[in-house]
């Protein structure tokens, strides 16, 4: 009790020295330059919060990142079951897909944004690509993870493919294709920031771009602000319906205390 | 035996028909997006490998490297007080996760309005972005040691260095590893969005420059060269790590089998 007390007092005190080292450095010494003072950036935060423009592309950054988030799933998880399943499509499409799993999807962004243009389709398209590959390569070691007795056992007792698909092969991936799911949501989000900060597409990310070549330096840490609120939400959500949904996996029953 | 030799020449021949088609469909093509392949390797030989190589190339891979270095020291560092001494833990656990919240390149253009577009910046941007994934890493890595090992160590009498060295470091490997190639990956990218942000060095800046300029060839270059280097990076990262972690890499295996 007493090192709880205690606890919450320190935490209460690193945050609350955070901001005054923040407030003391915008106030003093570099006061007047980029940096704006706390109280400046809460009242531009609670500003936004009144603001239509700043919903719309709230609202535009979440339709982008889930929208993009949701086609990545569905097309990657479909691809990672047939190379999964066939073995020549993993040994054709291995080398192609370790080569691109490592390049983030900045790198093609220039080329996306000279072909869509700074849209939505633009960003939209940079988080599927960005997210679809780590979905695909571990859907892939997924199906190949289930258990060599259990699909012999199912063949044996006469189950047709899709049976086997279905019951069998789809279940025991599904803990690896949550894990792609929970570390490719908050990158969905990161993404559409990125496309908009450098792409020049909808929401947040070119509020921030607007902000810093305008030099509305509380609109600029507000957004941010807001910004990691929205990713530790990302976080956080991905993380819970993870759990829930893969409850009765073997790898994440909880062992009841005896 | 046959089945393997198909599987192997799959392997093997699959990327080099993608190749091969991406050549010969693009032979003669005029689309302004898609040039010839042949065209962009001339620009990949004729910017990267001598007139820029010195200027950009090696400037983006400096900033890369002094950056990711300085944040996983730092970040293994901080992992460690954080993660043994209390009362710092309750402090920085917040912020840490504030921090870890924020997309990193939205860091950027608030690096950009407090030290301005230079080399620093870039520097900055990247150690401070690339810092969270190795120090989150670090401090869960050593908060789930097993206790007996801690147990044992207090038996034998280990001293601080010894415990922190041959205890906490070993066993917390593996975690801190998976953060370091993390924050490889964000270091990589922040490079990337530093220099595109109103920079004119570096190969980022130079591909985004080509492409608002419609010089296609030279955008494709810089996207291949890119590429190349996000491979390589990770590619030496598991190398050096198999090296490293292979007493776990081995009790894996073994426990696998």
């Amino acid at each position: 009790m007493n090192r709880n007390l205690r606890k919450l007092l320190v935490t209460a005190g690193g945050i609350a020295a955070a901001l005054a080292l923040w407030q003391f450095m915008a106030t003093g010494p570099m006061a007047g330059g980029p940096l704006p003072p706390v109280s400046a950036t809460l009242a531009e935060l609670a500003g936004l919060l009144a603001d239509g423009a700043f919903w719309t592309s709230l609202a535009d950054t979440l339709v982008i990142a889930l929208a993009g988030l949701a086609a990545a799933a569905v097309a990657g998880v479909v691809l990672g079951v047939l190379i999964g399943s066939f073995e020549p499509f993993r040994y054709a499409t291995l080398a192609v897909l370790e080569f691109l799993k490592p390049i983030p999807p900045i790198v093609i962004l220039p080329l996306v944004v000279l072909i869509f243009g700074p849209t939505t389709q633009m960003s939209w398209f940079l988080v599927f690509f960005g997210c679809v590959l780590p979905i695909i390569v571990q859907t892939v070691a997924g199906v190949h993870d289930a258990d060599p007795v259990t699909l012999d056992t199912a063949r044996s007792y006469g189950l047709g493919r899709t049976e086997i698909l279905a019951r069998i092969t789809l279940p025991s991936a599904m803990p690896f294709i949550g894990t792609a799911m929970r570390v490719a949501a908050p990158a969905a989000l990161v993404i559409t920031v990125v496309a908009g900060l450098l792409g020049g597409g909808p929401g947040l990310g070119s509020s921030i771009y607007q902000a810093q070549a305008g030099g509305n330096y509380p609109t600029l840490y507000a957004h941010v602000v807001v910004l990691g609120l929205l990713g530790l939400a990302f976080q956080g959500v991905s993380r819970l319906s993870e759990r829930r949904l893969l409850h009765w996996h073997a790898s994440y029953r909880e062992v009841l205390p005896a | 035996m046959n089945r393997k030799l198909i599987n192997w020449s799959l392997g093997i021949g699959t990327p080099l028909l993608l190749v091969a088609t991406w050549w010969a469909a693009s032979q003669n093509s005029t689309n302004t997006f898609f040039p010839p392949l042949g065209t962009i390797l001339e620009r990949f030989q004729a910017l990267w490998l001598f007139d820029h190589f010195g200027s950009d190339v090696m400037l983006s891979l400096r900033n890369l490297v002094l950056g990711y270095a300085l944040a996983t020291v730092i970040g293994v560092a901080l992992g460690f007080v954080t993660a043994l001494v209390p009362v710092v833990r309750w402090a920085l656990d917040p912020l840490i996760h504030f921090f870890r919240g924020i997309p990193p390149v939205a860091l950027v253009p608030i690096f950009i309005s407090l030290i301005g577009f230079g080399i620093e910046m870039r520097l900055v941007s990247i150690t401070l972005a690339a810092l969270f994934p190795t120090l989150i890493a670090t401090v869960d890595g050593i908060r789930s040691v097993d206790p007996s090992l801690k147990d044992v160590s207090a038996v034998y009498r280990l001293t601080r260095s010894e415990k922190l060295a041959q205890v906490y470091l070993p066993a917390a490997g593996p975690q801190i590893a998976a953060g370091m190639q993390v924050s490889l990956q964000v270091a990589f990218i922040v490079m990337i969005a530093s220099e595109m942000l109103g920079s004119s060095q570096g190969i980022g800046a130079m591909t985004l420059l080509a492409q608002q300029s419609f010089m296609t060839s030279d955008m494709w270059a810089g996207i291949l060269l890119l590429g190349v280097i996000g491979f390589g990076a990770n590619m030496f990262f598991e190398v050096a790590k198999n090296k490293v972690l292979a007493w776990y890499v081995g009790s894996r295996r073994l426990s696998k089998s």
